[in-house]
């Protein structure tokens, strides 16, 4: 950056409007699942964008804390954020958004308009199409780990179930972790028909690929890429809840496949 | 392996990752991206699976494609990379190495002495496979930002 043409300083209030929506901005990518790099990088542009000289900002697992400075002035504040499900559509808004601010095409009053925007946008998918490619991308699985047709089916059903539970549990605010062993042992419980009532020679990759729409890839591949890229404390984070959700998973399958007798996996 | 065997690879990872895409709510128009991203990574990786490959080096070469590939589409459709790295990674994520090694840790409660070696081994192992899968998944991805696109840090 030049510091031949410094920015005019901004007054206070503007400098509290500028650490509003930064902050807005970086809490609705971490709450979707951006990697902190992204984080990071578009609070910064969105910041001085808006007219600040610098912004510092700290992303922790469950708050984002940032000061903008202009002139002689700064601010400092913090927010919490708490773990929401993956959506990259919201991801792809604030990151449009914040290129929109770097280029000068946008006011303070516009951002906060956009960002109320974005916060406001219903999912892009009917949840009945989600349910039913969901099961169809759990079953696909079924076929790339050599199931027959049989378990295709059951997989199908199994995961397209077990999805519809988790859309319900999480409407009504169950705890993450406890949706994520219910569900397990939704999908372990179908699923296990296959062995149950022999219905195919290789049952239990129905087992495995049924309880898959659960799998943590984006925390898992977010704290790989956290750690690569120096966010050591975010990228434990996001490995512990990597292995949690892992756990829970393990759990809910192994409950349903001892409730109903059926070994080896 | 067979043509038919890899089309048929190709087909199922591309549905996988469409799923995924539509779970993760992707813009609309990307979809088809998705899926072809899915169908890239996956099919790669499965070739080099085939000639001979440990399944680490052949999700990084996989993973690399995805991430060239991915940067190619964000600068064509003018959107962050993530939207087409991400479900393009989900065919190649450790999932069933990860909850095996859980499954394992599990069974280390009910077992006799005599299995929990044979237990305990298989889900080390396993819990191995999974963190060097996932590093070669996340530096694969990066590779086009980390070979080729280094500026100074602005935060």
């Amino acid at each position: 950056m030049t510091h031949n043409h410094p920015k005019p300083p901004l007054a206070y209030n503007e400098l509290r409007d500028v650490i509003d929506l930064s902050l807005w901005a970086g809490q609705m990518l971490l709450q979707h699942g951006a990697a902190s790099q992204r984080v990071e990088e578009t609070i910064h542009h969105l910041g001085t964008g808006l007219g600040c000289d610098w912004i510092d900002i700290l992303v922790s697992p469950n708050v984002i804390i940032v000061t903008t400075s202009s002139g002689q002035e700064f601010r400092t504040k913090l927010r919490r954020v708490v773990r929401f499900g993956v959506n990259l559509w919201v991801v792809t808004a604030v990151n449009d958004l914040s290129r929109r601010v770097t280029a000068g095409q946008m006011d303070r009053h516009q951002v906060r308009q956009a960002l109320a925007e974005i916060d406001q946008e219903p999912l892009q998918y009917n949840r009945w199409l989600t349910v039913v490619m969901v099961g169809l991308a759990c079953a696909a699985f079924s076929r790339l780990f050599a199931g027959d047709w049989p378990v295709f089916g059951i997989t199908f059903l199994a995961a397209a179930v077990a999805m519809f539970v988790r859309q319900e549990l999480s409407r009504r605010h169950f705890n993450p972790n406890l949706v994520v062993i219910i569900v397990a042992f939704i999908a372990g419980l179908i699923a296990s028909n296959a062995a149950l009532f022999r219905l195919s020679l290789t049952p239990n990759t129905a087992l495995i690929s049924a309880v898959l729409l659960l799998v943590p890839g984006v925390p898992l591949i977010n704290a790989a890429d956290d750690l690569l890229k120096g966010h050591l404390i975010m990228g434990i984070a996001r490995g512990v809840t990597g292995l949690i959700v892992s756990l829970a998973i393990a759990l809910g399958l192994l409950l349903a496949m001892r409730l109903l007798g059926v070994s080896g996996l | 392996m067979t043509v038919s065997a890899l089309l048929a690879d190709a087909f199922w990872s591309a549905v996988a990752a469409l799923g995924f895409a539509i779970l993760f709510n992707i813009p609309k128009r990307t979809l088809w991206a998705c899926a072809l991203m899915g169908a890239t990574g996956y099919t790669l990786r499965a070739v080099l699976l085939n000639l001979g490959l440990t399944i680490e080096l052949a999700t990084l070469t996989g993973a690399t494609a995805i991430g060239f590939l991915g940067a190619l589409l964000a600068r064509r459709f003018h959107m962050p990379v993530v939207i087409f790295t991400i479900p393009g990674a989900i065919p190649l994520v450790p999932g069933t190495f990860a909850f095996r090694t859980m499954i394992g840790i599990l069974q280390l409660t009910n077992q006799n002495l005599l299995d929990d070696a044979l237990i305990l081994t298989e889900a080390t192992t396993n819990g191995i496979k999974t963190g060097l899968i996932l590093a070669a998944l996340a530096a694969g991805i990066a590779a086009p930002k980390l070979l080729f696109q280094r500026r100074k840090p602005v935060v």
